[in-house]
């Protein structure tokens, strides 16, 4: 009850007029800046504080404009992983697998509805959770030493081979090449490593830059030698009509990514693009028939958006309650809450309660904005596909590589990226997935890190890796996660052993 | 493409409206990605800078992460060593990496170091459940046995973090420190909750990281590395010199300047630099952030910074960081 | 046969990968895992996952034409130029130049081809300066002053 009251009040200070206008405003900005490649919601929350703070708004209309942004941002992301199969930004990498395809069998319009309404519930459920249960699930992050850390991104890796391809071989040749990606530059053994005495390779390579790099150029590679072939661009859509039936069906699939994507995105060191990663994955074990997944089934599109929403959620708790940042946006989010003189951590739901349901409030008004905003919308988004590729593709490219040149300005990151693209083409070719590889730049640092910090703990002892009922569990997650594929993938063979 | 394009531009268009940008705005450098300690200076400093009227326009704040800092400190000697227009942030961290060398032979006096008007002081603590009651317990227990206890600090092996454990053990007459178990992670927070989780036994940071945990009696602080003991609430806490271990170590918040800039443009941005530190906007900024005052600005904080780095040096290599 | 050289490839780069993980510096103090295991366990399992490239290779790609190679090349060395001159010759030239060169190999048409580029320059500058305030700028520095 007294919940209530406070969401009450976190109301009535987030719906002033003003407070609405930035919302709006924020969601569309943000809307935009999660689908640019290079821009996510990171640099997206980022690049607008100044703006906060030359229009010189208060603590708490600073908080509904960057949260709208932040949410937008989630949002916008999938726009150009669905249309163009370049993810907009990391969270929404896994939506290009089954959007692109729809896209282009001509259902982009619906893979946008679907994926938006999944947003939605995704993100709603998650702001649910975090009225109800931060402070209990705050003490989560206490159940979660570095062997528990360890196990966790084991489990993610251990489920790629089932993920994406035929040859699972290729997959892991793709994860190994994001881990090696992901050894370079200093780590927390202290020692700089393998950046051969490069300043620029000293921090390790950026994911942004990978992702930009082997999605974004590789495409405007591929569309350069197929002469436009093979794309979504100009392909007829479909009468966009709203696809409830699908709705209905993907119901479930979006409870489930919304679970999985919020425990993900409680977890700092977690984040978004576990949560979707882990989201699709463990939808793709759950489904019956697994064969239209890759090709354009709408679970694939609904699963990964539930879960990143519900992550990027989620991912609020350790921010607020403990002061930690699980992800490089809530890291943003931190900075401006103490450049606004608020400090987040275990006190700062009884401190500022007004900062706090203020925002919870902020987030449930963006997720409605963001709704009501995202539906009609979609008509403008696939008229994108329309756009002719000899704007669209340039357009596309200098965009990314403004988006890559903001995060070090520094021309190395750009022909990094230049290489990923040249990459990028010929995995495509040899068809070697590439998303195991920013998966690996993405957690193969933190994996490392916490068997690093495991061993230091416990003086070399691989026990320790087992020692905790939590860590057990997410072991045996594991292992079935790896195993359960192969015996699938024989059992599927039979040409009469796939059901409908 | 083309409707989204024209969609922002009037979007764009509008929301300048609200700001004040002319082209030519100074630039503050965080030599780092959003969201952490050299951001904070970026953008607390560049935004009261604004507000108290010490510079005209807004800064601009450029996120320039790679190398720990050297990337932003590789621009400054040689790309931009006469722009008058550009600050950096630094602290204690880029003092530590230029005396441990990690900036590919750059050195201190290739820039100008502008002041610093902020301290975060060092602390040692631990969970509150924890058996250790002071910082000699905590001390002694590691030197009986340096496998029972294991420190977690934001900083990487070697980092500023982990050098103010050693210290305290060396002090203490630790011989061999090279077995002190460290573990760095993403930050204090991170360390907080890893010690409250009872995967580690101490935690190294700064005041700062642990205000809210010590406010909600989840930390005890077994001393802070000051000289005198934190004014106002965090007063009761005592220093590490007080428990006769002689270790003072913070980390300021300031700024560099690049080389080349004339003195006028020096002695500009060393007033501007000290109005912020005697204003009240900056006052509460520090009290927020757990931060107490260190003012330091203009000639003699180079000086200081190199002094700061003869220290570090030694120190480095008696455990080994660098040869 | 390309799964074959590639397999081979990613084999060669693995043990040079392990080579150079066996010249990390060892650090300083008590680390069981050290900085080199990590590499060696990646190392050793893209061995393993090239073999398996080599010894079961997929169907034969379709590879593109000399003359799309030719193109893709072409492509890259306008994307290497634009990002080598985007910073000491600011925003605008570079831009304009990369991005109406790209538009002309995707459909020769010379004037649409200009006017992509000028118009992309021009209003991706006005967007990325001043609606989301990144800090670019638009000619040489030496131009401003």
């Amino acid at each position: 009850m007294e919940t209530m009251t406070l969401l009450g009040q976190g109301f009535s200070v987030a719906l002033t007029p003003t407070n609405l206008m930035l919302a709006v405003a924020g969601c569309i900005l943000g809307t935009i800046i999660g689908a640019l490649p290079g821009l996510g919601p990171s640099n997206g929350v980022a690049i607008l504080i100044p703006l906060a703070f030359s229009l010189g708004l208060d603590a708490t209309a600073a908080l509904v404009l960057m949260t709208s942004v932040y949410y937008g941002a989630m949002y916008g992301g999938r726009i150009s992983s669905i249309l163009l199969n370049i993810p907009g930004d990391e969270p929404a990498l896994m939506t290009t697998l089954d959007g692109y395809p729809m896209a282009k069998a001509g259902r982009a319009a619906d893979a946008l509805v679907i994926s938006g309404v999944a947003s939605f519930v995704g993100a709603l459920l998650a702001t649910f959770g975090l009225i109800l249960m931060a402070p209990i699930l705050a003490s989560i992050a206490y159940k979660f030493g570095p062997a528990e850390y360890f196990a966790l991104y084991l489990l993610a890796f251990s489920t790629l081979g089932g993920l994406t391809g035929n040859n699972q071989a290729k997959a892991v040749l793709a994860a190994c090449i994001g881990l090696a990606i992901a050894t370079i530059g200093g780590n927390s053994s202290g020692t700089p490593r393998l950046s051969f005495d490069s300043l620029y390779l000293y921090d390790g390579v950026n994911f942004l830059v990978a992702i930009v790099g082997l999605f974004a150029v590789t495409e405007v590679f591929v569309f350069i030698e197929s002469s436009g072939k093979n794309t979504a661009i100009g392909v007829k859509i479909d009468k966009i009509t709203i696809p409830v039936r699908d709705i209905i069906r993907t119901f479930g699939t979006m409870l489930r990514g919304t679970v999985i994507g919020f425990i993900a995105g409680i977890l700092p060191g977690a984040g978004a693009s576990l949560g979707s990663f882990l989201a699709y994955s463990g939808e793709k074990a759950y489904a019956k028939d697994k064969s239209q997944f890759g090709k354009g089934d709408v679970r694939g599109v609904a699963a990964p958006e539930a879960g990143n929403n519900a992550a990027a959620g989620g991912a609020l708790v350790p921010m607020l309650t403990l002061g930690v940042p699980g992800s490089g946006t809530t890291a943003v989010l931190l900075a401006l809450l103490m450049t606004l003189n608020i400090t987040p951590g275990p006190t700062l739901f009884s401190d500022r309660p007004e900062v706090v349901w203020g925002l919870i409030a902020a987030l449930l008004i963006s997720n409605v904005v963001l709704l009501i905003l995202n539906v009609p919308m979609v008509k403008i988004f696939v008229k994108i596909l329309m756009v002719p590729p000899w704007v669209l593709l340039p357009g596309v490219t200098m965009v990314s590589f403004v988006g890559i040149y903001s995060i070090s300005s520094s021309w190395f990151d750009l022909l990094l990226m230049i290489g990923f693209g040249t990459l990028g083409f010929f995995l495509r070719k040899l068809d070697i997935p590439t998303v195991p590889i920013i998966l690996g730049i993405l957690l193969g640092g933190h994996m490392e890190d916490a068997l690093q910090r495991a061993m230091v703990i416990s003086g070399g002892e691989w026990q320790y890796l087992f020692s905790s009922k939590i860590a057990i569990g997410l072991w045996i997650a594991a292992v079935v996660g790896f195993v359960a594929p192969m015996f699938l993938r024989k059992f599927l063979k039979q040409p009469d052993a796939v059901p409908d | 493409m083309k409707h989204l394009n024209l969609k922002s531009l009037t979007l764009g268009a509008v929301l300048s409206l609200g700001m004040a940008a002319p082209t030519l705005a100074a630039e503050c450098i965080a030599p780092a990605n959003p969201g952490g300690g050299w951001d904070f200076t970026c953008r607390s400093i560049g935004k009261i800078m604004f507000d108290i009227g010490a510079v005209d326009a807004p800064i601009q704040v450029t996120n320039m992460a790679g190398g720990g800092g050297g990337l932003a400190y590789g621009l400054v000697v040689n790309d931009r060593s006469d722009d008058a227009e550009l600050i950096v942030a630094a602290s204690s961290a880029t003092a530590t990496r230029l005396a441990q060398n990690a900036y590919a032979g750059m050195t201190y006096d290739q820039v100008r170091f502008l002041g610093a008007i902020g301290v975060d002081a060092g602390i040692i603590a631990v969970a509150t459940d924890s058996p250790f009651q002071n910082l000699n317990e905590l001390l002694d227990a590691v030197i009986a046995d340096p496998s029972s206890v294991t420190f977690a600090g934001g900083s990487a092996v070697g980092g500023f973090d982990h050098l103010k454990v050693l210290m305290a053990l060396k002090r203490q007459g630790l011989e061999d420190i090279r077995t002190v178990k460290y573990i760095g992670v993403d930050g204090g927070g991170d360390a907080v909750t890893q010690a409250i989780g009872g995967f580690v036994q101490a935690i190294t940071g700064d005041i700062s990281e642990v205000v809210g945990f010590i406010k909600s009696g989840d930390v005890r602080v077994l001393a802070v590395l000051t000289e005198d003991r934190l004014p106002g609430e965090f007063g009761n806490i005592p220093t590490a010199r007080e428990q006769g271990i002689d270790v003072v170590a913070g980390n300021w918040r300031g700024l560099y300047v690049p080389k080349g800039i004339s003195d006028d443009e020096y002695a500009r941005w060393s007033n501007a630099l000290q109005a912020v530190a005697d204003s009240d906007e900056w006052a509460a900024a520090m009290e927020a952030n757990g931060l107490t005052a260190f003012n330091f600005v203009g000639d003699d904080f180079q000086i200081y910074v190199s002094n700061l780095m003869g220290e570090i040096a030694d120190l480095s290599r008696e455990i080994g960081v660098i040869e | 046969m390309s799964d074959r050289i590639f397999g081979t490839l990613t084999i060669v780069v693995a043990l040079a990968y392990i080579a150079s993980a066996s010249q990390i510096k060892l650090p300083f103090l008590v680390d069981p895992l050290g900085p080199r295991w990590f590499p060696y366990i990646i190392g050793a399992v893209a061995v393993l996952a090239g073999l398996a490239m080599v010894l079961r290779p997929d169907d034969e790609p379709e590879w593109p034409a000399l003359m799309a190679f030719g193109n893709i090349g072409l492509a890259c060395l306008v994307l290497i130029a634009y990002a080598l001159t985007l910073r000491p010759l600011g925003f605008l030239m570079p831009t304009a130049l990369a991005a109406g060169l790209l538009s002309y190999q995707i459909e020769q048409r010379k004037l649409q081809a200009i006017l992509t580029g000028v118009g992309l320059s021009g209003g991706l500058f006005i967007i990325f300066k001043f609606a989301l305030g990144l800090g670019l700028y638009g000619v040489p520095k030496g131009w401003l002053n």
